[in-house]
């Protein structure tokens, strides 16, 4: 099946001639956010122990980032971290992907499930994650097992939820569609019922990850010898509000960068990802 | 009563033709949330002939759509059978396809591909099921729409990949629920026409759920009167117009005052 002159494509050339705006665009604010920290620091507004002069923070970052390690306190450090962090989100997330999705389908789909887990999760939900954190430490200890805990289940829920409401909706008559012609239950679920909840599916999946960094953080902050957030707390204590302020932009950028590969990634994976947005 | 007349039809279904379909004492009663139950069908029979166009007709809210739920198998009834070539059906399969008068097409694939879609588990070469596929493209004249996607294209257009996409399977009972009714008069027209060449070419059994008297008189062999509370078929009436029919003919406009006044009388 050659896809050929479709009007998506189209669309696409066309849109290349404002090109240069939407490319812009996702800029405007970080820039303008950038521009106003420069003034206030140049002008002293706010003095550099509260707020440091983005010069300074950017020397910081390309000595934590790229500094070789044993000059001064964290140089060099940033692999090591993102190493550890990515590793822990990456279990924490799967975990939840894999227990997340097939029983939120499953509620969304039978009535009997959904019964039988609704109110267990919606009161577990109710419960602030940061108040598992006492109790995850005595469980695991500190270290990897309390952080991916932590990230599996903040990130359970949305993508749960999401499963849910999208499996839920898809309209019964594509369902009947498929039966008519000839499609039994099983390959009906992956035939008809994913791709269709695939929309609802995907935003759970990235709120998600989303949360995984925050509660990345969160189990990270608890003293843990390496990971963006042991860095973050670390340097609170040594009083280092320049490396505070480099980790909080690198989980920025690191949490933007995965939300974007794991849409690339679903859209590479399934037909119904990259045709339903 | 014109018997010289069925000389021009030229595809004349003979009351011989073996039955294909045959409904037997069918009832469905829905439980209603808390207060008992609502009965919408009564003890329906009737039998579908082999090639046979039947409408039909009838107030909204009569039971029509239920039937045909019944007869694909999306729900049971509460009683009676359904019988293809003689054996009960219980489920849904593609030997009774459906055309929904809303759209239900997949809308994450492409209309080539929807069309392909029931194909994917039958036994078939791929070169086969692909020159099938472009038949049916074809014959639905929707050659040069096969890579667009569903909500690329207009409504008239989504019932012809509707229609591709069960013929593509040979059914033998086709169930069509006012497949047309969302359409604009010109287009609808355009839809019959196609609908009626695509039956002439291959016989397939039709049951066609209709609001239109005009609609049902110019396609149907038979129009099915339905009646309400509880429904049932009031009226079985044979419309022995030779075809092509044409609208503006005398002998169509008789036959449409005729059936008018069947209904009327009810
Ligand atoms: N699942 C259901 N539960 C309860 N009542 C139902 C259910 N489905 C249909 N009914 C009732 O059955 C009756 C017939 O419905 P149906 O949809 O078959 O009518 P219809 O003849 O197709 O009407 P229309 O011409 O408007 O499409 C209606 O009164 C409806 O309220
Ligand atoms: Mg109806």
């Amino acid at each position: 099946m050659t896809e050929t002159a479709s009007p998506k494509r189209l669309n696409r050339g066309r849109r290349s001639q404002a090109g240069w705006l939407n490319r812009l665009l996702p800029w405007a604010i970080p820039g303008a956010f950038i521009l106003i920290w420069f003034v206030i620091s140049e002008t002293e507004m706010v003095p550099h122990y509260l707020l440091p002069h983005p010069k300074d923070i950017l020397a910081t970052a390309a000595t934590y980032i790229f500094g070789k390690a044993g000059n001064g306190a964290y140089a060099g450090r940033f692999l090591e971290d993102l190493m550890a962090s990515s590793f822990r989100v990456m279990l924490g997330f799967s975990l939840a992907v894999v227990v997340g999705i097939p029983l939120g389908v499953l509620s969304g789909r039978l009535a009997l499930v959904s019964r039988m887990l609704n109110t267990t999760i919606n009161a577990l939900r109710a419960v602030p994650g940061i108040s598992w954190l006492p109790l995850a430490m005595v469980w695991f200890g500190i270290g990897l097992k309390t952080t991916v805990f932590l990230v599996a289940l903040a990130a359970f829920f949305p993508i749960f939820l999401n499963a849910e409401a999208g499996a839920r909706q898809v309209s019964p008559i594509l369902l009947q569609a498929g039966a008519m012609m000839g499609v039994r239950r099983l390959r009906g679920t992956f035939a008809i019922l994913l791709p269709a909840a695939m929309p609802s599916i995907i935003t759970g999946l990235r709120l998600g990850m989303g949360i995984s960094w925050a509660y990345l953080v969160l189990g990270e902050l608890t003293g843990v010898p390496n990971g963006l957030g042991a860095v973050i707390m670390d340097a609170r204590m040594l009083g280092r509000i320049d490396i505070i302020v480099v980790g909080i932009i690198l989980i920025a950028l690191i949490g933007r960068f995965c939300d974007l590969g794991l849409n690339q990634l679903l859209r590479l994976s399934f037909k119904s990802a990259r045709r339903l947005q | 009563m014109k018997p010289p007349l069925h000389i021009a039809t030229p595809w004349p279904r003979s009351p011989e033709a073996p039955a294909v379909l045959s409904i037997e004492r069918l009832s469905k009663r829905f439980e209603t949330n808390g207060a008992g139950s609502v009965s919408v069908l009564r003890d329906i029979s009737f039998t579908a002939r082999r090639g046979e166009m039947i409408c039909i007709l009838g107030r909204s809210g009569c039971g029509k759509s239920t039937l045909l739920n019944i007869l694909a198998g999306f729900i049971a009834p509460s009683s009676g059978t359904v019988r293809l070539n003689g054996q009960p059906v219980s489920r849904p399969g593609p030997d009774r396809c459906v055309v929904f008068q809303d759209d239900a097409l997949f809308p994450w694939l492409t209309v080539r591909e929807n069309i392909a879609f029931g194909l994917k588990k039958r036994p078939m070469d791929r070169a086969r099921k692909k020159s099938e596929v472009e038949r049916f493209l074809s014959l639905v004249g929707l050659t040069d729409f096969g890579d667009y996607f569903p909500h690329e294209i207009s409504g008239g257009m989504k019932q012809r990949v509707s229609i591709a996409r069960v013929l593509i399977l040979q059914p033998e009972v086709l169930l069509m629920d006012e497949p047309f009714a969302a359409l604009d008069a010109q287009t609808r027209e355009e839809m019959q026409n196609l609908l009626l060449t695509l039956w002439e070419k291959f016989k397939h059994t039709i049951l066609f759920v209709t609001h239109d008297v005009g609609e049902a008189v110019l396609m149907a062999d038979r129009i099915l009167l339905f009646e309400k509370d509880p429904g049932g078929i009031r009226e079985d009436i044979k419309i022995d117009l030779p075809r092509p029919r044409e609208k503006d003919e005398r002998r169509f406009f008789a036959c449409y005052r005729k059936t008018m006044s069947i209904i009327n009388r009810l």
